[in-house]
């Protein structure tokens, strides 16, 4: 049994113009240790969907599903008393700004002891250990003197160390990471990312890291789903994603980024013509066609979730087409 | 519009002619937390930095925040005055040169596109700012260079009534560019002009800049921390570290083999969309410099795999290297 099912979740924000439908109808899930990555252009959903699965939405927001099931339990039937006891504790998040996330007020020590003597009965004294074993894992030099510090006695890519080892205190069965590294420099970014990708293994902790960035992907992920316009356009594994993309939107993100040793220098590169539509109001048929190179009558209509490999969906109309890596599809050019 | 591989290599021709910009020893100190009584501490932003890029070209420049770019980039558009050395463009130095004097030759298209353009303002008057600022031609002359403007940089007609509100990440930084390209700038000074944009838009402007270089023959200063962007887009790349320049030189020879370890450690840690090669480990510790009190030495000595005790002494200076590049380190 999967660690985390989500079948059908909605997200409806109101806003002047009608209903914003942020997050239209997805479905995954995650396994127990896994690293899923969803990956997504700005305002896709995909920060709406970790804020539903933490509880945490705007209280205007509406959240539906048809089920939204953590280590068997329904979360959407919980009282807000019980959701707040599985986060922190079963459920953790790393955001992507810990100057926000962090509270200046506070040391370090404090909030990192906070969830651990909230959640589990341990003496101040075992909080305070458990929080000095962390810091050294996260590879924060002097951390008995560090627990006495303030945030801001800390630079960015510190202050992220010390979120992982916050969300790692009381050993949590899932973290979700939005976009944990997208402020930092890129040294300090493959740090960060070496250290999860470490610890998530040796705790055994499944991990949903948000990220619009497919470098990021390609090195961490187990598996990936790609979200546009509020929908999980695609899941796969990893190397099926990059290998042989089932839907043309996922393909056009591959071509933009220049890829070293492939696209030559100074040359044009694929860009994906046009904008996201608006999410404002219903959306018919598939959300991508305006902007595909291959859309043809056929998506007007709503595309099937088709099956392209073990594990493999896209949402699309010639997905079988696309994700077949004996015909590589050649889409038109995009000037 | 034609690719713009032919401009990578510099006809012999150019040699004679000046730089689009030339550095000279730029320096620029600031003092932090000074008093009435107390002397402040003194932050070395950018430190004796000399570069030069030909007319047509595009020069990289990267480095971790703190680096001293943006306040190089600063000192360029005449933002910030350097506390010693100068600025040369087009081989005339731009002390003295009176601000708006200036922005005919250099103009800047910065990262965020949200706040750089005025929200009460549509973008037909945004970008005919400058013509009025500088009274160039009658209003009708102007319009038609706005509306011609516009086109270029592919907005539709109708985006000149509309304000920045109204238009998506991308379109707002293309107007930002129409309104840099207007005055006819030789160098533009590009600031992560496409880090604030998702990738299928960051692919639009990166090509619609390589176009605009090509028609109006500019000169771009690059700043970037994306390296997949710089090697795709630059003919040079120099690599600052704590505020000098610790590596320079032509593309090829920098990302087919980088001189010095931070260089190196930077372009390992590029995480190219390659699956089943993990995160790689770069072997810098979890130090992070702080640029009001760079270590002794090497500055980077004390992040660096291969730093010997001489590196904490003596600063290694900015060699040639032989070929067309310069490099600041003890082990190079």
């Amino acid at each position: 049994m999967p660690l985390l099912t989500v079948e059908e979740l909605h997200v409806d924000l109101p806003v002047d113009a009608g209903t914003l439908h942020a997050v239209r109808g997805i479905d995954f899930h995650v396994e127990r240790g896994e690293m899923l990555c969803l990956v997504g252009e700005s305002g896709c959903g995909k920060s709406m969907t970790s804020m539903a699965l933490m509880g945490l939405l705007p209280r205007r927001a509406r959240v539906s599903a048809a089920s939204l099931r953590f280590d068997g339990i329904e979360l959407l039937d919980l009282t807000e008393r019980a959701r707040s006891d599985l986060r922190g504790a079963r459920m953790a998040m790393i955001f992507q700004e810990p100057m926000t996330a962090l509270n200046p007020a506070y040391t370090l020590g404090n909030q990192l002891c906070e969830a651990l003597l909230r959640h589990r009965r341990v003496s101040r004294r075992e909080a305070r250990e458990r929080a000095i074993y962390l810091l050294e894992r996260v590879g924060i030099s002097a951390a008995a003197e560090r627990m006495a510090q303030y945030p801001h006695q800390l630079s960015g890519g510190l202050r992220q160390r010390v979120m992982i080892a916050m969300a790692l205190m009381c050993e949590p069965d899932l973290i979700i990471a939005d976009e944990p590294t997208t402020a930092l420099d890129v040294t300090i970014q493959a740090q960060i990312l070496r250290l999860l990708r470490d610890l998530q293994r040796e705790f055994g902790t499944a991990v949903i890291f948000i990220t619009h960035d497919l470098g990021v992907v390609a090195r961490i992920a187990d598996r990936v789903a790609v979200m546009y316009a509020g929908e999980v356009i695609e899941t796969a594994s990893a190397e099926a994603l990059f290998a042989a993309p089932g839907h043309p939107y996922t393909q056009g993100l591959l071509n933009c980024i220049p890829a070293p040793g492939k696209t030559p220098p100074g040359s044009r590169l694929q860009a994906i013509p046009g904008v996201v539509p608006s999410l404002v109001g219903e959306l018919e048929g598939c959300a991508f066609r305006n902007r595909c190179p291959l859309a043809e009558a056929i998506c007007e209509t709503p595309p099937p979730a088709t099956h392209v490999g073990a594990g493999h969906v896209a949402r699309c109309h010639f997905a079988a087409r696309l994700a077949d890596p004996a015909r590589p599809p050649q889409p038109e050019v995009m000037p | 519009m034609t690719l713009a591989i032919e401009a990578t290599q510099t006809p012999p021709a150019e040699a004679a002619q000046p730089f689009a910009l030339e550095l000279r020893g730029l320096s620029r100190t600031f003092t932090l937390g000074g008093g009435l009584l107390r002397r402040g501490r003194t932050l070395h932003a950018v430190s004796e930095v000399s570069l030069r890029v030909p007319r047509g070209q595009v020069m990289g420049l990267v480095g971790e925040s703190g680096c001293g770019k943006s306040t190089l980039a600063k000192m360029l558009l005449g933002l910030t005055s350097p506390t010693a050395g100068e600025v040369l463009i087009d081989g005339r130095p731009i002390v003295g040169t009176a601000q708006k004097a200036l922005a005919r030759h250099v103009q800047p298209i910065f990262q965020d596109p949200y706040s750089s353009l005025n929200p009460r303002q549509r973008v037909a008057q945004i970008v005919g700012l400058p013509l009025r600022i500088h009274g160039i031609g009658s209003p009708r002359e102007q319009a038609a260079r706005v509306a011609e403007m516009l086109d270029l940089v592919g907005l539709p007609g109708r985006a000149a009534r509309q304000y920045p509100g109204q238009l998506s990440g991308g379109q707002r930084q293309r107007v930002a560019i129409a309104r840099a390209l207007i005055m006819r700038p030789a160098l533009v000074i590009c600031d992560e002009p496409t880090s604030a944009l998702d990738v299928s838009v960051q692919a639009q402007i990166l090509n619609l800049l390589l176009d605009l270089k090509e028609a109006f023959g500019l000169t771009y200063l690059f700043i970037s921390h994306d390296l997949a962007v710089i090697e795709h887009l630059a003919d040079r790349l120099a690599v600052m570290y704590l505020g000098r320049i610790i590596e320079e030189g032509t593309r090829e020879q920098i990302f087919s083999a980088p001189r010095h370890p931070y260089t190196r450690a930077l372009l390992a840690s590029a995480l190219t969309p390659e699956p089943g090669l993990g995160v790689p480990d770069i072997g810098l510790g979890s130090v992070q410099p702080d640029p009001s009190a760079p270590p002794p030495g090497c500055a980077f000595h004390p992040r660096c795999p291969l730093a010997e005790p001489g590196c904490s002494q003596q600063r290694p200076l900015l060699n040639d290297t032989g070929g067309d590049g310069r490099v600041a380190c003890h082990l190079a």
